[in-house]
């Protein structure tokens, strides 16, 4: 790997937003708030700029300190992680503007908001550098840093719910964390690297991977908030503020994700069953129809927003089972890997873009009543009609209806589902997609509905209103280059390793 | 013999430890806690990590046990004042477990117990890698340092203790988002028991002395910043608990710029190396010793801040 064309974008990735970060602290709140923001914009067209040069140069990697694997760290951007970056800085830049005008204009500035910027920049180096990341110990250390700076964020409101369920976010975090690392000492100890590549091709079948696996896998499973794990997630996303709740929601579970991605189709060939992925895939359909059905009883729109999460996060999962090829199958013969492959990719895009729009949209509510109870979307279209049309456009998406991103998504998992011949997980897409249609027109009912009575709201800033819409179009517009996506993902030149790896001889399921 | 010691060391261990959790007073469960982290740095050096026994010894009984005498002496100061506040009510019994909780508990104690057998024998089933000793050690001589344990962290895994420290500076800047931010005003000063102060006085030279020399040891042995940084934030600590309170009287932009001199420094530094062609973190080999050893002070310093910062926060 250490043959592929150098590039300082990497480094520049996660030390941008580092500096930024670092220097917005020295300035008190209007100084803070305008170096904070002009950091976001740096570090999300740097992103935006470095995803655009993989797409011309292929995987552009970097060798920290001249010192090449398996003595030190080698950062790669592979396409697979320019995507994750190229969707955070998007989706990073339309959060940041948003939460610009949402702090400057509340009445009552409270210090402690300051501390927004400079946190956010931290988690947003946290985040490139887990994605750039080829090295376990690193990618903890990434966690680590992501771990801290999204507790902090979650508990920055200073309610006393926000603390409570901020605590119970950090101790869930914790745990994972140290599972996580349990499982790296023993890979460590048994392969003598940290390098994700040379681990996948020193690892050896045997006790010690398997309960590696297992261990890591939990771990990861705790931070993503996967189906029994799930308790801490609505709590700490719903009593953030509306800008942290878009950015945990929208960006933060998905570092875990992308680790699990990364090391199942990397790291763990030799020990992967075709049983674990079933169970893997178990998990994830459950939480598709558990998270959709608790997200129906709601009475309160970011509780709501909070169990879509985790509903639309257990699609996610069901993919696991499509990439492990059952004994006896032919890898030549698995033409479902692409699709399942893509189907992913857009699930991930698509989910960024319309939760972080319905999170954006739930705190222009907020902003105007006070509350966020249900019961008063009644009218939306009259008195906010942009945010009506934000959260329908973004609910289209999460349902999965064309032409929306989630449509793609959905349509590919089940494409990769019927031609693996794996047809019980289809039932569980379709059932999630109707109750996730359930809510979501629960939502747009009320909101054409008429007033029982007249509203009393505060005036919202219209950037607002426009930051959420842009959002929600992002789930829509993420189609058009679909052709070009689809390419760059399963492209040979530029494919990201792992799914190289399975495209060639496919990650075979032990017996 | 050596086995005797070491069963004995171990019998000692986890004697302490329980005596620690279950010791009905305060006072001696916090004596018992330094107790056991002695034991555990003399149990890392029979381990032959003579780094981690360091760490152990200056974290776990210095840092933590200075913290937790101050909280004790905050719980005294309040039971003096009203006695009745933490004893018991009457009527207080324990209550019986509940029926219908016993077999989930059961099931939860058994796959407990599994996983705990499990994780033993996937332990002692790893295979030797011999992990990067060897490569480390190949490579020792051009990294400026004569320590491999330094030479990892400050050379050939530079990014991670450069993310590392940053993570003290978010630990610090979580706690405020916790706890709100506070203006630190100049305090009066307090009345202390002058044998404290002199006490006080006569240790910190000692304090400072051991951490610089531990930090400039990092050459050569176990040691460096982060050993360094604990017992510099000791020192802080110290003059609080004198009375002098020294963080409040540092103007802020200072206070803000000894906070953030040891990421900021080594990321500029990284960004330097990276303009003049080389990769981040990629120092030349003729400078890389002094580069190391000014990035390591700063640190030290930077974490020392921190640790004394967060100290005088959580007492206010």
């Amino acid at each position: 790997m250490t043959d592929l064309p150098t590039s300082s974008y990497p480094a520049l990735l996660v030390g941008l937003p580092v500096l930024m970060a670092t220097i917005s602290l020295f300035f008190k709140s209007r100084g803070n708030a305008v170096a904070g923001l002009i950091g976001c914009l740096l570090t999300g067209g740097l992103g935006i700029v470095s995803f655009a040069e993989v797409t011309q140069r292929g995987t552009l990697i970097h060798i920290l300190g001249g010192w090449k694997p398996p003595l030190g760290i080698l950062l790669r951007m592979d396409s697979l992680a320019a995507l994750f970056i190229g969707i955070t800085a998007v989706v990073g830049i339309l959060i940041s503007l948003y939460a610009w005008w949402y702090f400057s204009s509340r009445k009552v500035s409270d210090g402690k908001f300051t501390l927004f910027w400079s946190l956010w920049l931290f988690l947003w180096a946290g985040l490139n550098g887990l994605f750039l990341s080829n090295d376990l110990f690193n990618l903890y250390v990434t966690i680590e840093v992501i771990t801290i700076t999204a507790v902090a964020l979650a508990v920055l409101s200073g309610r006393t719910v926000a603390l409570f369920a901020g605590l119970r976010y950090l101790l869930a975090a914790i745990t994972g964390s140290m599972a996580y690392l349990l499982g790296v000492a023993l890979l460590y100890g048994s392969t003598g690297t940290l390098d994700l590549g040379l681990m996948g091709q020193a690892l050896e079948p045997g006790a010690t991977a398997t309960f590696s696996l297992i261990i890591i896998t939990l771990g990861l499973m705790i931070k993503k908030a996967a189906f029994p794990f799930h308790f801490w997630l609505p709590p700490a996303h719903s009593s953030a503020l509306a800008p942290v709740s878009a950015i945990l929601s929208a960006l933060v579970v998905k570092g875990a994700f992308y680790i699990m991605l990364r090391l199942w189709t990397e790291v763990f060939g030799v020990s992967l069953s075709y049983a674990a992925g079933q169970l893997i895939g178990f998990t994830g359909a459950v939480a598709v129809i558990w998270g959709a059905w608790q997200a129906l009883l709601q009475t309160n729109l970011k509780m709501l927003v909070a169990y879509s999460s985790i509903s639309q996060m257990g699609y996610l999962l069901m993919a696991f089972p499509l990439l492990i090829l059952a004994p006896g199958v032919a890898s030549g013969s698995a033409d479902w890997l692409a699709p399942a492959w893509t189907g992913m990719a857009y699930q991930v895009m698509a989910h960024a873009f319309a939760k972080s729009s319905l999170f954006l949209s739930a705190g222009i509510i907020v902003f105007a009543l006070g509350h966020d109870r249900i019961e008063s979307l009644r009218d939306l279209v009259a008195w906010k009609p942009m945010t009506a049309m934000a959260i329908g456009i973004a609910g289209v998406s999460l349902i999965g209806l064309p032409p929306s991103g989630g449509f793609m998504a959905k349509w590919m998992l089940l494409k990769g589902i019927f031609l693996s011949g794996q047809w019980w997980w289809a039932p569980a897409v379709l059932l999630g997609s109707l109750l996730t249609a359930g809510y979501v027109f629960m939502l747009l009912r009320l909101a054409f509905a008429p007033a029982r009575e007249k509203i009393a709201f505060r005036p919202v800033p219209h950037i607002l209103q426009v930051c959420a819409l842009l959002l929600a179009l992002g789930s829509f517009l993420i189609v058009l280059p679909s052709e070009n996506l689809i390419q760059f993902l399963g492209g040979t030149e530029s494919f990201g390793t792992g799914i190289e790896s399975i495209m060639e001889g496919g990650v075979h399921g032990n017996e | 013999m050596s086995v005797v010691i070491d069963i004995l060391m171990a019998i000692l261990l986890i004697y302490l430890a329980l005596r620690c959790m279950l010791a009905p007073e305060l006072s001696k469960t916090i004596f018992t806690f330094f107790a056991f982290g002695l034991t555990l740095a003399l149990a890392w050096i029979r381990l032959e990590a003579v780094d981690v026994a360091i760490a152990e010894a200056a974290i776990a009984s210095g840092f933590m046990g200075v913290l937790l005498l101050d909280s004790l002496r905050d719980f005294s100061y309040a039971l003096s004042k009203n006695p009745k506040n933490l004893e018991l009510p009457e009527n207080f019994t324990i209550k019986e477990s509940n029926k219908s909780l016993l077999l989930p508990r059961l099931a939860l104690g058994i796959g407990f117990v599994i996983f705990l057998l499990i994780s033993m024998e996937a332990t002692w089933k790893t295979p030797e890698g011999g992990g990067l000793t060897a490569v480390s050690e190949e490579l020792l001589p051009q990294s400026g340092v004569e320590h491999p344990v330094t030479a990892v962290l400050l050379n050939f895994r530079a990014y991670d203790t450069w993310l590392e420290i940053g993570v003290i500076l978010m630990g610090l800047l979580a706690i405020f988002a916790a706890g709100g931010v506070k203006n630190y005003r100049k305090p009066s000063m307090t009345a202390v028991d002058p044998l404290l102060r002199q006490v006080i006085l006569f240790f910190i030279p000692v304090l400072f002395l051991f951490g610089a020399f531990l930090l400039y040891f990092g050459k050569t042995g176990p040691g460096g910043a982060f050993q360094a940084a604990v017992l510099w934030g000791s020192i802080g600590i110290l003059f609080h608990l004198g009375g002098w309170p020294i963080f409040a009287m540092i103007p802020r932009k200072l206070r803000q710029f000894l906070l953030t001199m040891g990421l900021g420094s080594f990321l500029i530094l990284g960004f330097l190396l990276m303009a003049a062609g080389g990769a981040m973190f990629e120092y030349p080999p003729a400078y890389a010793g002094i580069l190391i050893l000014i990035a390591e002070t700063l640190a030290a310093i930077s974490i020392a801040v921190a640790l004394t910062a967060i100290y005088v926060y959580l007492t206010k």
